[in-house]
């Protein structure tokens, strides 16, 4: 393996960025030394990819713990580099590739609106791609837009395969572009981004299965692989007859057993033994500190990740019953988009029965769509701190649920790992 | 209005509905409720036909191909047209406020026709406007309104007003229209660059359009957590721009 003496070079002033960041107290430094790396050397991806990208994986939501699942089996074949931060724009996916070795197979995470990019640089052998939903729009492309790019994407990489979602119309239209697909059934709660069909703007008819266009007769594919999900356990079925029960998966609820089911798909092509992977997959129990069990303050959590209105819809059922209480903390920086009006896409109306407490900078946004939605709810700045007005149920809970958007998230993460230290 | 039960009519919510504009119906009927009146809510699919006999109508915003689409089945429908004619409300926000005028841009940004209910114009601004947006009610507004507007722009219209439409408000931080002045009306009909959703972050509006469909003023009734997040909207914009 001979790396090109700029990447090289390029590699060891992103590692002291990185370093540099790090000490600063900024983080990772991931973003950093990626900049730093390809300003050095503008081809370092495609070099240090080198033919060694056995999947890439994009999503609006799930990408970050399907790809852990899928580099979990994927080790199965000996060492994966993979980015265990989500670090997943070109400047993370460099990083990542730059620290691993050199010829581990590679299984990354990318944006949604990079994908078309590291495609071109990486080569994959495989692109997983979930679903596309509204996210942060004021600073994200349209879903639309987004899903025009990936089929011009498809249609200049003929050689790659796609295991893409059928139940989403939207990466059905993106994914269709492609020479080799396999479907997947992985189901979808949430339909409002794609109400009309993309390509000819038709509503779209449904049923619990099947959707199609009467506009232009575009339909769901008929599928390789489907996710069954009965009363709270899932399996992967394949159009062979093959079975594979993930009731042992350890990350929670049908949306894990849907990115689970992707991934099966995925390590199918790759020819990995699809039993071993699965098992490697159920060793997975959180991702990036999503559904992790943490100390902060007076307060255990369970972190829930809730960034935009699909991903909410999928994460309450993940929720104990009512009336347990939980906590939903709710920023707007950057990160997490400046406009919180997507809170009025959320279907809050489910957290009746139970008391919730708003937190984060904008609680009291989070409290009037809470009110609207007859949700009984308190606001309260900090609620981890000792004498903090907890509702008595929640205090009489040994693990609260606590869901919280990007950079609440992160927040609590840092909390607690800086707590957790003696 | 009849049988005492307010027919709100929300339009293409699966089109026009990025930016929680659900949440406007949601406010209504809510504030509704706090008036002890009953509402009952009708979802409008493309396709389907635009009751004639709604008392209020609520269009969301939407993207452009959605905006485009939009325009298109209504003038062909002629159902909303009607019922402003005969004296139903309107509420329209960003991209629908938009569709109701004359003209608006598509997304290759050549004019394309709107549903000709409100006399304004739109055209492109130089620079999209995304931020926060805070807004004096204008003098010409109803006397009912005296608290400011706020809420959140994501647009990239300039809106111009014909000698039909006046203007709803002036901007004091944001872009709005594009020339300091801030959505229109017209009769019982309201379009703005407001969501947040508008109708939750401002409930004079709210009351407004309702009390337009009962003919009389509604008594001013506050909530605790609305007035919490406006105080604290109107405090952040007023220290930190937008
Ligand atoms: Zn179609």
């Amino acid at each position: 393996m001979s790396r090109k003496l700029r990447t090289r070079v390029a590699i060891r002033a992103g590692k002291l960025a990185s370093a540099t960041s790090r000490i600063a107290g900024k983080g990772e430094g991931m973003v950093v030394g990626g900049r730093v790396m390809l300003k050095l050397a503008p081809d370092a991806i495609a070099d240090l990819a080198n033919g060694r990208v056995a999947a890439l994986v994009s999503a609006t939501n799930g990408k970050t713990s399907t790809t852990r699942l899928l580099a979990n089996a994927a080790e199965q074949r000996g060492p994966v580099v993979t980015a265990a931060t989500g670090a997943n724009m070109t400047s993370g996916v460099v990083t990542t590739l730059a620290a691993g070795p050199p010829d581990a197979m590679a299984i990354l995470e990318v944006d949604e609106a990079y994908l078309p990019m590291v495609t071109a640089a990486t080569k994959p052998q495989v692109i997983l791609l979930g679903n596309l939903s509204r996210d942060q729009l004021d600073r994200m492309n349209e879903v639309a837009m987004t899903a025009r790019k990936w089929r011009t994407m498809l249609a200049a990489n003929p050689d790659v395969t796609v295991v893409a979602n059928a139940d989403d119309p939207i990466v059905t239209f993106a994914a269709e572009q492609a020479q080799h697909v396999v479907w997947v059934g992985g189901g979808q709660v949430w339909t409002a981004d794609s109400a009309v069909c993309p390509e000819c703007g038709t509503l779209l008819t449904r049923d619990d299965v099947q959707w199609h266009c009467t506009g232009c007769g575009r339909k769901r594919p008929e599928t390789t692989w489907e996710l069954r999900w009965d009363k709270g356990a899932g399996t992967a079925v394949s159009k062979s007859g093959l079975e594979l029960d993930l009731s042992a998966l350890q990350l929670p609820g049908r949306f894990n057993a849907s990115n689970a089911t992707l991934a099966v798909a995925v390590c199918e092509q790759l020819g990995f033994d699809l039993a071993e992977s699965v098992k490697r997959m159920c060793e997975v129990t959180a991702v990036s500190g999503r559904y992790a069990v943490v100390d902060v303050g007076a307060t255990r959590l369970r972190l829930l990740l809730a960034k935009n209105p699909a991903g909410w819809t999928e994460l309450i059922d993940v929720m104990p019953p009512a009336p347990a209480p939980v906590i939903v903390s709710i920023n707007s920086n950057a990160a997490d988009g400046r406009d919180p009006s997507w809170l009025w896409d959320v279907p809050f109306e489910r957290l009746r029965g139970r008391t919730v407490i708003a937190s984060g900078d904008r609680r009291r946004d989070l409290a009037v769509r809470l009110l609207h939605a007859d949700v009984d709810h308190v606001v309260i700045a900090d609620p981890y701190a000792p004498d903090a007005p907890l509702p008595e149920q929640a205090r009489a809970l040994d693990v609260i649920d606590n869901a919280a958007t990007y950079t609440a998230f992160h927040e609590l993460r840092t909390r607690a790992q800086r707590e957790a230290q003696p | 209005m009849s049988d005492s039960v307010i027919r709100i009519v929300s339009i293409y919510p699966s089109l026009l509905g990025t930016y929680g504009d659900g949440g406007n119906v949601l406010a209504l009927s809510h504030r509704a409720r706090m008036h002890g009146l009953t509402t009952e809510v009708a979802e409008i699919s493309p396709g389907q036909a635009v009751p004639r006999h709604g008392d209020l109508y609520v269009l969301g915003g939407g993207e452009d191909t959605a905006q485009v689409a939009a325009a298109d089945a209504l003038r062909a429908d002629r159902g909303l047209a009607q019922a402003i004619s005969n004296g139903a409300s309107l509420l329209a926000i960003c991209a629908g406020y938009q569709l109701i005028g004359e003209e608006f841009p598509d997304a290759t940004g050549t004019p394309s026709p709107g549903v000709g209910i409100l006399d304004i114009r739109t055209d492109r601004l130089p620079k999209r406007a995304v931020g926060e947006l805070l807004a004096t009610p204008s003098p010409n507004a109803p006397a009912k309104l005296t608290e400011p507007l706020t809420g959140y722009e994501n647009h990239a219209g300039a809106t111009h007003l014909g000698p039909d439409a006046l203007p709803l408000a002036q901007v004091e931080s944001g872009v709005g229209n594009g020339d300091v002045s801030e959505g229109a009306i017209s009769g019982r009909v309201v379009g703005t660059y407001l969501h947040g959703p508008c109708l939750a972050r401002n409930p004079q509006l709210a009351d407004l359009l309702l009390g337009w469909v009962l003919d009389r003023d509604l008594e001013p009734l506050v909530e605790r957590e609305v007035e919490e997040l406006r105080a604290e909207r109107l405090d952040y914009v007023r220290r930190s721009g937008r």
